[in-house]
């Protein structure tokens, strides 16, 4: 009961900031070219809807093939530099730094060597994505019990057994917020580098429109990018409520 | 040492123990943890290994199941030396159950088949049968989290003993529950060990249960972890909770006690 | 983590030898023709180019600029930052008003909405510190309240029960509490106001490193961008190196308190 209360609450008000919004740009109170208004927006449907429409396929096909390379990558190695310490111990600091450094200007580097096509894109969203989930899954793996490694290796478990049957799965709760962190990373990334050299995309169509100063246009490609970002979420939401639940209760059992 | 001939018939060594020294080494420091351990296990005997915090007991239990090397001497299971995990032959119980969250009981029972790519219409049945044998046959569908601290235990008995090893291995099994599970444990452990015939080596901090377990006690002293003695238990099967009280269980107590304590 | 005295420059050793093995694969991959040297020139080639940029007043130009916007955008992240978390953190009813908020502004990619402050601030010196600010500041604004909320009541309490005046409380619980978490959200602030300096002149500006960078991208002149990437990389890990071995200091201070 609690639950629908409190969401009908947050469509409330939701609506009535759309609706202020609204007033606002009638009322000609703000800069309608930089806050734009949702009548804007419903117009820029009108007109450029399908073009939007198709650039967020292309979007969202990138941001798939990046989301599998760098949760791939990320929780493989991962786990190969969380369960050989040593191993962690010497690539911990590397991975560290190239979460810390702008990550940005290896764009030009890639750009130069990929052209303006989704590969480059594909390659910068793997590039951001990768190292956080990374980190996040060595720290998951590192804080795993060693019990459960012994009692596999008793029941005649092969290291590669190990890995996979025992160490992922027990180190997949912890890793979900690696996950989440790097998926945006990743669409934020596929997107920002459309913006900057593109042929088509949500960001390219995002930065076409706002040279023209079609601020509805822009809008509403920032709230697909952020449909999109939702999305995402909201799958991994669902992975994490169905991992979620003997985590948590072994936690409150334990 | 004499061998007291045991209740059961002493047939070929089912573990034969020689010489097993082992030492740790971590950088500057070494630790001896074993020294010149000698013993035998007969088949089907049922064996307590007792003795203080730091004696090396679960360093021992590590070397019989192969888990880690030893540094010198040998483990011999049936004549063959241990130098890995054989879940097939060798059935193992931690002081934790570690079982897999994600899987309910059942499932967790059949972890070591699957390991090893026996059929899933194949796992079922023999997962069943242990689970009815540690007499957890209706808990088959609940998860680790839904079961109490003896329950898990239960089923992590039912895993070890899954692929029908000839020895079962336990390292302070009961330890971490409560005194009353501490002794149905060890009753329905009886059951179960007469049951099926097993060959089962028990480690354990506590005196009485060492006692009341076994055919056979090693007791075991600390720095360096070594054997000081033997015992066999002269109290008849099967074995009832009043013995605890008997003088022959009081005098065997404090034999055992002075052995450690010194 | 403690290590075993012998083996306790191995891990530095391996690290050392990581980074030498990536320096010798490039250098060589490049000058034997493995690799298109066009596309990477040998680290070598890319080094001594580092060195005549260092000394290119045009570079250096940039530089300035960029470093100029990147600090102005941090003195607005970090004090006002740092100082909305602790206003939000201490009052209890806020925190709970804004925090959904706060946890769904964080989750959201905020640097897809650069095309806005251009239409709103156009393209120069003042649109860069706006956008950069607003990518750094939420991990300040989270980093104090996180700080406030920190402190452990049952200190407080203690500390009044044995007769601590004000200040004392302040200096000896409040502060060692919240230093690690402030430097290190004011570590995360500057990761982001870096990041979001270098894209928006990436995206859109007439001077800058981040536009440099990327006209060379866009001219296929890897040497001086591959020159120009090492050095912007060396610095920003410097500068996070540097905190994080503050964090980890204030952090051991704090124990000890």
């Amino acid at each position: 009961m609690k639950r629908v209360y409190r969401k009908a609450i947050s469509l409330l008000i939701v609506l009535l900031c759309v609706v202020v919004w609204e007033a606002a740009f009638q009322a000609k109170l703000l800069n309608s070219i930089i806050f734009g208004s949702p009548s804007l927006i419903w117009k820029a449907i009108r007109v450029d809807g399908l073009t939007f429409l198709q650039a967020m396929q292309i979007t969202t096909f990138e941001v798939v093939v990046a989301i599998m390379i760098s949760w791939s990558f990320g929780i493989a190695f991962g786990v190969l530099a969380g369960a050989y310490d040593f191993a962690g111990r010497v690539f911990a600091p590397f991975v560290s730094a190239l979460i810390a450094c702008p990550l940005v200007v290896l764009y030009p580097i890639l750009m130069a060597w990929l052209g303006i096509g989704p590969v480059s894109k594909i390659a910068f969203g793997v590039l951001l994505g990768a190292f956080p989930i990374m980190q996040s899954t060595m720290v998951g793996v590192q804080a795993i019990d060693q019990g459960y490694m012994t009692m596999a290796k008793a029941m005649g478990a092969s290291s590669f057994q190990r890995l996979s049957q025992v160490m992922v799965p027990l180190a997949l709760p912890s890793v979900m917020g690696g996950l989440r962190l790097g998926t945006s990373l990743v669409i934020a990334g596929v997107v920002l580098t459309e913006m900057l050299a593109s042929t088509d995309g949500l960001g390219f169509w995002i930065s076409y429109n706002r040279t023209l100063f079609n601020t509805g246009q822009v809008y509403l490609g920032i709230a697909l990018a952020l449909v999109l970002t939702a999305v995402a979420n909201a799958a991994l939401s669902s992975v994490e409520r169905r991992l979620g639940r003997w985590q948590a209760l072994q936690q409150e059992a334990a | 040492m004499p061998a007291l001939a045991s209740s059961r018939d002493a047939t070929p060594a089912a573990i034969s123990v020689n010489g097993v020294h082992k030492k740790f080494d971590s950088g500057a420091t070494s630790v001896q943890a074993l020294t010149d351990v000698s013993f035998t296990v007969a088949t089907g005997q049922f064996v307590t290994v007792v003795g203080p915090s730091d004696c090396g007991k679960s360093t021992l239990l590590q070397v019989l199941a192969g888990l880690t090397p030893a540094s010198a001497g040998t483990v011999l299971l049936d004549g063959e030396p241990v130098t890995a995990p054989r879940p097939d032959k060798i059935g193992i119980v931690f002081q934790e159950a570690w079982l897999l969250p994600w899987k309910t009981a059942l499932e967790n029972v059949e972890f070591p088949l699957s390991l090893r790519g026996v059929r899933k219409a194949e796992q079922r049945p023999r997962a069943e049968a242990q689970l009815a044998l540690v007499g957890l046959a209706d808990a088959a569908g609940r998860y680790p989290h839904e079961l109490s601290g003896g329950m898990k235990q239960r089923v992590a008995i039912a895993r070890g003993l899954v692929q029908q090893p000839s020895v079962l291995l336990m390292d302070e099994p009961f330890a971490s529950l409560d005194e009353q599970s501490r002794t149905r444990m060890g009753a329905d452990l009886l059951g179960i060990w007469e049951r099926t015939g097993r060959t089962i080596v028990f480690i354990t901090h506590g005196l009485t249960e060492a006692i009341y377990l076994a055919d056979v006690i090693l007791v075991m002293a600390s720095k360096p972890g070594r054997i000081v003695d033997r015992i066999p238990v002269p109290l008849a099967r099967p074995r009832t909770v009043d013995m605890i009280g008997s003088e022959v269980f009081g005098k065997l107590r404090n034999r055992i006690w002075h052995l450690i304590a010194d | 983590m403690s290590s075993n005295r012998p083996t306790a420059w191995l891990v530095p050793a391996c690290q050392l030898g990581v980074l030498a093995l990536f320096a010798g694969l490039w250098e060589v991959s490049s000058r034997s023709g493995w690799v298109n040297p066009e596309l990477l020139p040998p680290l070598s080639v890319v080094l001594l180019i580092l060195w005549k940029l260092l000394r290119d007043p045009a570079f250096l130009g940039d530089l300035r600029v960029t470093t100029a916007e990147t600090i102005v955008a941090y003195l607005i992240v970090a004090p006002t930052g740092l100082l909305l978390g602790f206003f939000i953190g201490e009052r209890r009813w806020l925190y709970r008003a804004t925090n959904p908020i706060l946890q769904l502004l964080m989750a959201t990619p905020k640097m897809i909405f650069l095309p806005i402050f251009i239409l709103a601030f156009g393209i120069g010196f003042l649109e860069k510190v706006m956008f950069a600010s607003m990518v750094g500041i939420f991990a300040t604004v989270i980093a104090g309240i996180a700080a406030v909320q920190s402190v452990p009541q049952g200190l407080m309490r203690v500390a009044t029960a044995f007769g601590a005046t004000r200040l004392q409380i302040y200096t000896r619980i409040y502060f060692p509490a919240m230093i690690p978490i402030i430097i290190g959200g004011m570590r995360l602030g500057l990761i982001f106001t870096i990041f979001g300096v270098l894209l928006s002149e990436m995206y859109a500006a007439s001077r800058g490193v981040g536009q440099t960078l990327f006209s060379w991208g866009e001219q296929t002149r890897l040497a001086e961008l591959l020159a120009g990437v090492l050095l912007v990389v060396a610095i920003t890990v410097t500068l996070d190196e540097l905190m994080r071995f503050g964090e980890r200091r204030s952090r051991r201070r704090r124990v000890e308190a």
